[in-house]
């Protein structure tokens, strides 16, 4: 049980960073495809840079700018050379599926997978047992995710900034009529998901385990997308859905270890959050349609 | 300038920056550039075998780009190829391994044909989804793609399992000997042909059929035919249809041809690496078969070059990336010259 808490939180903290990341680039009208490819980067910049200098938060800090640079030639690519978002995004992911296995190969000399030299402080010290015992296994950054959450829907709901993004994804000529920059708005909303990634990346490779292996990430950027549609592109609803899809991981996970007690093979289990994404995007699409053409 | 020399350079000239960024950071992080290259060469055409690898691997290649040709056409952004490839293959197999003992000439067919039907309908999931409901296909085939991976893991370490297999590697049982189309190097002249086939019926569906015709006005300006009457609905579905039946029969084709059963976590980036052969095919068939075989040779090589150089497979995996990084972007100097022909063509037009 509390293993199985800890676990919960675990997949869930990463899928909430990158969402409520990728949620400013979503809001702002742009299917972020790519936040994938930036939670590796994060991972393993997190990872690498940490172990060189021996430093987390160094480590942590490079992540964060390699991952900003990384956002800034998306932007340009589809800002100002109007290039296909979708396409370009799922070449960001390759890029960095690949140049994070090459470089770890380059400059560590390891293959597969590395040890981190260094991790996220856990800087809660719990009751040796009990129901309680889990607090002492969560990193830093685990503890200061509902700070987090409030930061980000204080930003998205509540600022200037916020409504501007909004505004530009979905009135884009009203936002531009108003004397919103779109284009330096677009950029601001995908710095912040950059940013965002790194420190998603960083709790999944530093947060528990302390190690980076090729394409460790395995589609949780997707699923975090994923939950962004889950949760209508609101902050508080992407946190509860990403949340709910770490919690089926979790439970996907455990029916492996402790196979035999249900009758449920696991893979249908770990489909849960992509059926789940379907069934409602489906749902709000048909919603949206009745809405725009009645009777129709 | 015509405008063929200029679509050439829009293709050209990103995948020649991808290569020259690629062997930047390669000669930064302290590779031969010179051996990278050679090993290049090697892997997809001069050393034995190369050739025939480069082959096997754009028969998948360009058969799954067709439907996306066609997608791309209509104006849909299907990327749930690799759920279909998948479905594809998991149809074959189930035909060949059920129907064990019958003779090849029923099951051959039979599983080519289950392969193509269950590709079809799982990418009509997303168009149904689309079409009737409004959803969107992006995502629909993305979370489609993740079902079907994980739909595979459970056949494969479940229903058709092969006891003496597991893990990442967990496969189906072998499919019998007499039901393949090629050996374990994936070439052969029943496959060249079956893929020679499936071109000139993509070709005859996009270029000469009324189908074609009408996804191309749909996709390029729907109003238009909404306006012309053209029942859109029944465009998008058989789209969807049509795209996931030429995955499938790539699915179908791995499982008959060099793989022989259905693997796990089989050929996780074709369906990806297609889309960039379709748009470097500049979504046209003939164009879409010479980029497949470009891919495929760069495929071969990533598996190739590990061997003798020191250069990791990965270091490939960065320059496809680029690939599909820049291929899209319209850099300014072209989009100016093109800018400028326009103009003059409506002074032209203006002056008459």
């Amino acid at each position: 049980m509390e293993q199985f808490v800890v676990t919960t939180i675990r997949l869930s903290a990463p899928l909430i960073f990158a969402g409520l990341g990728g949620l400013f680039s979503v809001r702002a009208g742009i299917f972020h495809i790519g936040i994938e490819g930036l939670m590796l980067a994060g991972a393993f910049v997190t990872v690498g840079f940490g172990t060189a200098t021996g430093s987390v938060w160094l480590g942590m800090a490079g992540a964060i700018a390699v991952n900003m640079l990384l956002s800034f030639v998306y932007w340009l690519l589809i800002d100002r050379f109007k290039a296909d978002m979708i396409i370009t995004g799922l070449g960001l992911t390759t890029l960095c599926v690949g140049g994070s296995a090459f470089l770890m190969n380059a400059l560590f000399n390891k293959r597969g997978s590395m040890m981190s030299a260094v991790r996220l402080p856990q800087p809660v010290v719990g009751p040796q047992e009990g129901l309680l015992a889990f607090v002492s296994e969560l990193s830093l950054l685990a503890w200061l995710l509902p700070i987090f959450v409030i930061i980000v829907w204080l930003i998205l709901r509540r600022s200037r900034l916020g409504l501007q993004i909004a505004a530009v994804g979905e009135y884009p000529y009203a936002a531009e009529a108003a004397g919103v920059d779109i284009s330096r708005t677009k950029l601001i909303a995908m710095l912040v998901t950059g940013l965002c990634c790194a420190l998603a990346g960083a709790e999944l490779s530093v947060g528990g385990l302390a190690a980076f292996s090729e394409n460790m990430t395995n589609g949780r950027g997707f699923i975090a997308l994923a939950a962004i549609l889950f949760g209508s592109l609101e902050p508080i609803r992407t946190t509860l859905a990403g949340l709910f899809f770490g919690l089926a991981n979790a439970v996907g996970i455990n029916s492996q270890i402790y196979g035999g007690e249900s009758n449920i093979p696991r893979q249908f289990i770990l489909m849960i959050p992509f059926v789940a994404t379907m069934v409602f995007v489906t749902l709000r699409g048909a919603l949206s349609q009745r809405r725009i053409s009645p009777g129709g | 300038m015509s405008p063929w020399i200029t679509s050439g350079i829009r293709i050209v000239a990103p995948i020649a920056l991808a290569f020259i960024l690629g062997f930047v950071l390669f000669a930064s992080a302290g590779y031969d550039v010179g051996e990278v290259i050679s090993g290049l060469w090697q892997g997809a055409l001069a050393a034995p075998g190369s050739a025939e690898q480069s082959l096997r691997w754009a028969i998948p290649l360009a058969v799954i780009s067709f439907g996306i040709v066609i997608t791309l056409r209509t104006g849909e952004f299907n990327i749930g190829a690799q759920g279909q490839i998948l479905l594809g293959g998991f149809g074959a197999v189930s035909v060949a391994l059920l129907l064990a003992d019958w003779s090849p000439y029923l099951v051959i067919p039979l599983a080519l044909m289950f392969g193509i039907v269950f590709g079809a309908l799982w990418s009509a999931i997303a168009g149904v989804l689309k079409v009737w409901f409004n959803a969107d296909e992006v995502i629909n085939t993305l979370m489609l793609n993740f079902i079907a991976a994980l739909l595979i893991q459970w056949v494969t370490t479940g229903p058709l399992k092969d006891d003496a297999t597991r893990g990442e590697t967990a496969s189906t049982p072998r499919v019998d000997q007499t039901f393949r189309l090629s050996d374990g190097a994936g070439v052969s002249i029943e496959l060249i042909a079956i893929v020679l086939i499936a071109a000139a019926l993509a070709w005859i569906i996009i270029e000469r059929s009324p189908f074609g015709l009408k996804s191309k006005l749909v996709g390029s300006s729907p109003r238009v035919a909404a306006w012309q009457g053209l029942q859109i609905k029944r465009i998008h579905i058989t789209t969807y249809l049509l795209t996931g039946a030429f995955a499938g029969l790539a699915g179908a084709l791995e499982v008959l041809g060099p793989s022989a059963r259905l693997v796990t976590g089989a050929t996780p980036t074709l369906g990806f690496t297609a889309i960039v052969v379709a748009i470097v095919g500049m979504l046209r068939v003939p164009g879409a078969l010479l980029a497949a075989l470009f891919f495929g040779g760069l495929q071969a090589a990533i598996l190739f070059l590990p061997i003798v150089s020191r250069l990791p497979s990965s270091g490939l995996r960065i320059i496809e990336g680029l690939v599909a990084l820049l291929i899209t972007a319209q850099f300014v100097w072209l989009r100016r010259r093109r800018n400028r022909r326009q103009i003059m063509k409506d002074g032209e037009e203006s002056l008459q």
